[in-house]
C-alpha cells in the first residue's frame, strides 16, 4: 500500500452528468432558433438588443459578485439564460442604453440582491422587462413591422394584434393590417410568426420546437406549460374571447414554455406546477380582458411567482403514508 | 409475462459489462482471515475464543445471548494470532480475530461443520434455530439477522428472492443466477416452507434477462415446485434503487410498505440472492456463512472479476497474491458494496464481511468529486426520490434546523438510497443531509422522551 490519498465520501460515488451549467445551455439551445427568426425579421436592430442583453447581464453578474467579494457564477451560463430571455421579450427596436439597464437591473436587483441563482422570488427577465415597461412604457410599446410587410400608411410605428383587438378592432381588421386575406392565412401567419411583436415570442412554431426539445430532454417537465395553455384556452373561451387567438397572439406559448418553467421561481412539486400554470393562464387572461396593458404574461407570472413557496407545500404523497389515527372524538363518551 | 417498476428512480450508467462474463471464482487460499465479530445489525456479540488458539474452519469464534444476534465462524481452520480492533468494512474500527491458516493435527478435520438437516422436515423453530447457528445474516449489505427476517409475526403471502442487483458494477448476483440457478431456487423454497408462504417470486432486472432461461429451468427442475410448490420469476425494468427492500415490494405487488413498517406488513419477505445460497449451505451441508461471492471491478482494477473468498480476506492480499491487480497509479477510491450505497475507504486493507456484495477499486477518472453549488430548484431529485419525500424541500427543513417539519415531510422514511444526490445538477449533498438529519432527529426525539417522563 502506498502512501497516496484516497478520496473518501459518502456515498453515492457516482453521479449523473447534467449539471447546472449543461441545463442552461440547453436553454440557450433552445431558444436559438426563435432568436434567429427575430433577427432575421427585423434585422440587425434585434441583433443588437440580443448581443447587449446578454453583455450586460453577465458582466453586471460578474461585477456585482466580484464587489461583494462573493465567488464568480458566470459559469454556470444562467446569466446568459437571463439576458437572451430578457432580449427576447422585448420590441426590436428599444434602445440599446435602456436594454443594457434592463439586464442589469434584471440580474442584479431581481437575482443578486435575493442571494443570486436559485434563490430569487421572482423571473429576473420579466423583472427587467416590468422595470422597463415601467419606466419606459412608450419605448417598450413601440413596435416594428417584421421584414416585408409595409407600415400602415399614416403610422409611425407598428401595433401588435393584442394592441389593435384591444383598441376595438375586429379579427378581420387585424388580418387586413398584417397582410393576410382572411382570418384562416391569418392564424397562420401568425403562427409562423409573421407579425409584429418582441424578438423573439413571435414564430410560435419555433418557440414551440424550442420548447418541445427541452421537454425531450427532459430540462423541463409537461406539467407547467400544459398547464398555462390550456387554462388560457379555456379562460379566454368562458370570457367570449377567441381562444385559439389567445394562444396565438402575445407571449403566452413563450412564457409557458420558458418563463413559467424557471426552476428556481415555479413550484417544484407536481400539484403545485399545476396550479401554478393555471393561475398564470387565469390572471394572463384576465388581464387582457379588462387590464389597462394589451398584454398580461409578464405580470401574470411574476403575481403567481409570489404564491410559488406556498404551491410547494403541495407535495406529493411520501411512500407508504399512513394517515395519522384521529383522534378519538370526547362527544361519544358525552353520549354514553 | 409484463415488466413490473416502481415510481421514480434513475438509470445510472451500468458498467457491468467488464465483469459479468467471467465466471465466479473460488480463492484457494489466503495468508490470513481479519474476522470482524460484529457483522450484523443488532446487538453487539463477543469473542468466544483466545489468542494462540487453534480453530476449525466453520467453528463458532463469537457470540452472545440475545434474540438480535448471530454468531460469527472462523472461515479458515488455523490459529487465532490476534484479537484486536481493525478498520471493517463501515469505516469504523472494530475489534476483529485475526488467524493464520494452519494444517490441522495430525488425524484430525480441519472443518467443523454441523450435520445437515433437511429443511422440508423440520419445524419452523428447528429452521430458524439453525438459520441462527450458521450465523446468516441480509447479504445484500443491510446485515440484518436472518432468523429474525424469517419469523414474521404476520402471514406472509410471497417470498421475493432479490436479485434484482440495481447497483451499478456488481454483477456477483448474476453469476449466481447464471451458475447455481438450482441452489437459488432450492433457497426460495427453503424460506416459503419457513415462513410458510404460497408464493415465491424470483426478481430479476431487465439487463439481466438472458439469466431468466437458467433459472426458469431450475425452477421445473425443483422437487419443491414439481410437488406443487408456486415459485416464478419476475422480470423487472432496470432502474436503481429496484433492490431496495421497499421498492422491490411495490414493484411487485403494487403495495406500500407502510411508514415505520415491515415487508410484512404487506405479506411480503425479500432475501438477497446471496443470503438464500447461504441458507441452503446451512441446511444441506450444515455449513455456516463463512465465504460469500462478491464482485471485484472498477476503473482501477485490471482484473475485474467474481469471487468466493472466505470471510475476513483482505483485499490487499487478494492483490499481493495477484487473485487482483490493482493499478495503484490510478487507483482514485476504494468502496465497500456499489457506487450508490457502498461505503469508501481510506485504504483497500480491509476484510470482506458477510455483507460485502462487491469491491469497487474506482479509478481517479471514475471518482470525480463536486463542489457543492446553490439549489437552482430544478425539482429533478422531487421527481426521481422513490419514497416521493421531496428531497429538495426536505433539505431546506433540515437547513433551518426545522426537524418538526423535516419529520412531517417524511425524513425517517428516506432509503438513504441517494438517488437524489446522484441526479443533483448542483452536486448538493441531499442524502447525506438526510443521514446527518435522521440521527439529530432520533437524538431529538429521545430527548423528548425523556423530558416527558
Amino acid at each position: 500500500m502506498s502512501d497516496k490519498k484516497l478520496l473518501l465520501g459518502s456515498s453515492p460515488h457516482t453521479f449523473s452528468p447534467v449539471d447546472t451549467p449543461r441545463i442552461m445551455l440547453s436553454v440557450v439551445i433552445a431558444l436559438v432558433p426563435a432568436t434567429a427568426y427575430g433577427i432575421y425579421l427585423y434585422g440587425l436592430s434585434a441583433l443588437g438588443v440580443v448581443v447587449t442583453s446578454i453583455v450586460a447581464a453577465v458582466l453586471s453578474e460578474f461585477v456585482f459578485r466580484k464587489i461583494i467579494k462573493a465567488s464568480t457564477t458566470v459559469g454556470d451560463f444562467s446569466a446568459v439564460v437571463t439576458g437572451l430571455l430578457l432580449a427576447l421579450i422585448l420590441p426590436p427596436s428599444t434602445p440599446l442604453w435602456m436594454v443594457a439597464l434592463g439586464a442589469i437591473f434584471a440580474i442584479v436587483v431581481a437575482k443578486e440582491f435575493f442571494g443570486g441563482l436559485g434563490a430569487n422570488p421572482f423571473n429576473p427577465a420579466l423583472i427587467g422587462r416590468a422595470f422597463l415597461l415601467m419606466s419606459f412604457p412608450a419605448a417598450i410599446t413601440t413596435w416594428t413591422m417584421p421584414k416585408g410587410l409595409p407600415l400602415a400608411a399614416d403610422a409611425v410605428s407598428a401595433a401588435t394584434p393584442l394592441n389593435l383587438l384591444k383598441q376595438g378592432s375586429t379579427l378581420a381588421d387585424v388580418a387586413n393590417y398584417f397582410g393576410a386575406s382572411d382570418v384562416g392565412t391569418f392564424y397562420r401567419q401568425l403562427f409562423m410568426g409573421y407579425r409584429s411583436g418582441c424578438i423573439g415570442e413571435s414564430s410560435i412554431l419555433l418557440v414551440f420546437l424550442g420548447g418541445l426539445f427541452l421537454l425531450g430532454i427532459g430540462v423541463i417537465q409537461w406539467i407547467v406549460p400544459v398547464s398555462v395553455l390550456a387554462s388560457t384556452f379555456v379562460f379566454s373561451w368562458l370570457l367570449g374571447m377567441d381562444p385559439l387567438l389567445g394562444l396565438l397572439t402575445g407571449g403566452i406559448v413563450f412564457g409557458a414554455f420558458f418563463m413559467a418553467t424557471d426552476y428556481a421561481t415555479r413550484p417544484m412539486t407536481a400539484y403545485g406546477q399545476a396550479l401554478f400554470g393555471i393561475g398564470i393562464g387565469l390572471i394572463t387572461v384576465l388581464i387582457r380582458k379588462y387590464g389597462g396593458y394589451p398584454e398580461g404574461v409578464t405580470y401574470a407570472i411574476l403575481i403567481m411567482n409570489t404564491l410559488t413557496p406556498f404551491l410547494n407545500k403541495l407535495r406529493p404523497k411520501k411512500y407508504g403514508f399512513v394517515p395519522p389515527p384521529k383522534p378519538v372524538k370526547p362527544s361519544k363518551e358525552v353520549a354514553k | 409475462m409484463s415488466i413490473k417498476t416502481f415510481k421514480g428512480g434513475v438509470h445510472p450508467p451500468e458498467r457491468k459489462d467488464r465483469s459479468q462474463n467471467m465466471p465466479i471464482e473460488k480463492v484457494a487460499s489466503v495468508p490470513q482471515v481479519v474476522i470482524p465479530v460484529n457483522q450484523h445489525f443488532g446487538a453487539p456479540i463477543q469473542p468466544l475464543v483466545k489468542v494462540g488458539e487453534y480453530v476449525k474452519a466453520g467453528q463458532k469464534i463469537a457470540d452472545a445471548e440475545g434474540r438480535m444476534t448471530v454468531p460469527v465462524h472462523a472461515s479458515v481452520a488455523g490459529v487465532v494470532k490476534k484479537i484486536e480492533p481493525r478498520m471493517q468494512s463501515n469505516n469504523l474500527e472494530g475489534l476483529c480475530i485475526v488467524i493464520e491458516p494452519k494444517e490441522p493435527p495430525e488425524g484430525e478435520s480441519a472443518q467443523e461443520f454441523m450435520p445437515p438437516l433437511d429443511p422440508f422436515a423440520v419445524s419452523k423453530e428447528e429452521a430458524l434455530a439453525r438459520i441462527r447457528a450458521a450465523g446468516i445474516v441480509g447479504m445484500g449489505g443491510a446485515g440484518f439477522p436472518a432468523h429474525v427476517k424469517l419469523a414474521p409475526t404476520k402471514p406472509i403471502l410471497c417470498v421475493i428472492a432479490n436479485a434484482a442487483e440495481c447497483e451499478p458494477y456488481l454483477t456477483i448476483d448474476e453469476r449466481t443466477l447464471i451458475e447455481t440457478p438450482e441452489k437459488v431456487v432450492d433457497g426460495v423454497a427453503i424460506v416459503m416452507k419457513t415462513v410458510n408462504a404460497p408464493e415465491g417470486v424470483i426478481a430479476i432486472e431487465e439487463n439481466k434477462k438472458h439469466a431468466i432461461p437458467y433459472v426458469q429451468k431450475a425452477i421445473e427442475a425443483n422437487p419443491q415446485v414439481k410437488a406443487g410448490m408456486k415459485i416464478r420469476i419476475q422480470e423487472l425494468r432496470t432502474k436503481y434503487p429496484q433492490g431496495g427492500e421497499k421498492m422491490l415490494i411495490t414493484a411487485i405487488t403494487g403495495k406500500q410498505v407502510p411508514s415505520g413498517g415491515l415487508p410484512m406488513d404487506v405479506g411480503c419477505v425479500v432475501s438477497n440472492v446471496g443470503t438464500l445460497c447461504a441458507i441452503v449451505d446451512a441446511f444441506r451441508q450444515g455449513k455456516p456463512l463463512i465465504e460469500r461471492g462478491f464482485t471485484v471491478t472498477g476503473g482501477a482494477c485490471k482484473t475485474p472479476k467474481n469471487l468466493v473468498a472466505p470471510i475476513g480476506t483482505l483485499v490487499s492480499d487478494l492483490a499481493k497474491a495477484g487473485v487482483v491487480e490493482i493499478d495503484e497509479d490510478a487507483l482514485g477510491k476504494v468502496i465497500f458494496g456499489g457506487p450508490m450505497m457502498g461505503v469508501a475507504l481510506p485504504s483497500y486493507e480491509i476484510p470482506v464481511q458477510k455483507n460485502t456484495s462487491g469491491v469497487l477499486l474506482m479509478s481517479k477518472q471514475e471518482a470525480v468529486q463536486y463542489e457543492e453549488q446553490t439549489c437552482i430548484r430544478c425539482g429533478r431529485c422531487i421527481r426521481a426520490c422513490p419514497t416521493s419525500i421531496s428531497p429538495a424541500l426536505l433539505a431546506i427543513a433540515i437547513e433551518s434546523g426545522n426537524y418538526a417539519e423535516a419529520e412531517k415531510i417524511g425524513l425517517l422514511d428516506c432509503i438513504e438510497c441517494g438517488t437524489c444526490s446522484f441526479v443533483c445538477p448542483a452536486h448538493r449533498h441531499l442524502v447525506q443531509r438526510f443521514r446527518v438529519g435522521k440521527q439529530v432527529l432520533r437524538a431529538l426525539k429521545q430527548k423528548e422522551a425523556q423530558n416527558v417522563r
